[in-house]
């Protein structure tokens, strides 16, 4: 990939002219953007980018009042598989 | 240890600290006993702790505070430590990320565009 834009979603590397160009071209939601782009689904959790990737996918697909922001997956932080259970 | 600010407008001159001495990708440097691992690097004048696992462009210090996981580098062998919140100590061995086959997407037709 080639520098395009800003980097919004650097774990998943995807640039502010990418999620702009689906979120515009697909009229979406924040979660179908995020599924779309992988904006927000990398190492970090997107818990660097989660409020950016929201903000454009309202930019361009108004938040319907049921609809409540990008949630947050658990494990809320990178935990690796041999703390979770000790690996003999 | 060029980059590092040894006399400070504000702060003063840099008291002396301990120094300890550790690896970088099989390449000795000195750091302060008790500062971050990348601000060791950093004072080396090492920028770049790994690449993006797919596309292989740099990346360091981003958040410098453990949020963003920007600076994870392997450490003693442990995958995924932060060089922001990792104390250096005296004969760790660092090594920075690398890319990985992405072989789901080298299969696809329409893999590089």
């Amino acid at each position: 990939m080639q520098y395009k834009s800003m980097i919004v979603c650097r774990c998943e590397e995807v640039s502010y002219d990418e999620l702009v160009e689906v979120a515009s071209a697909n009229n979406c939601s924040a979660r179908e953007l995020k599924l779309r782009t992988r904006a927000g689904m990398g190492y970090c959790g997107g818990r660097t980018c989660r409020t950016m990737v929201d903000q454009i996918a309202h930019k361009h697909h108004p938040r319907p009042d049921c609809e409540i922001s990008l949630k947050y997956q658990a494990p809320i932080r990178p935990v690796r598989f041999a703390d979770l259970g000790e690996v003999k | 240890m060029t980059e590092r600010i040894i006399n400070h407008p504000v702060l003063g001159v840099l008291p002396s600290m301990e120094k300890v001495s550790f690896t970088f990708d099989d390449q000795e440097y000195e750091g302060y006993k008790g500062e971050s691992l990348a601000a060791a690097l950093l004072a080396n004048g090492i920028r770049t702790l790994r690449v993006h696992e797919e596309s292989g462009l740099p990346r360091g210090i981003y958040c410098n505070i453990g949020h963003c996981f920007e600076c994870r580098v392997n450490v003693n062998g442990l995958e995924g430590e932060r060089a922001c919140i990792t104390p250096v100590s005296d004969g760790i061995v660092v090594k920075s990320g690398t890319t990985l086959p992405t072989t789901v997407r080298d299969w696809r037709k329409n893999n590089g565009k």
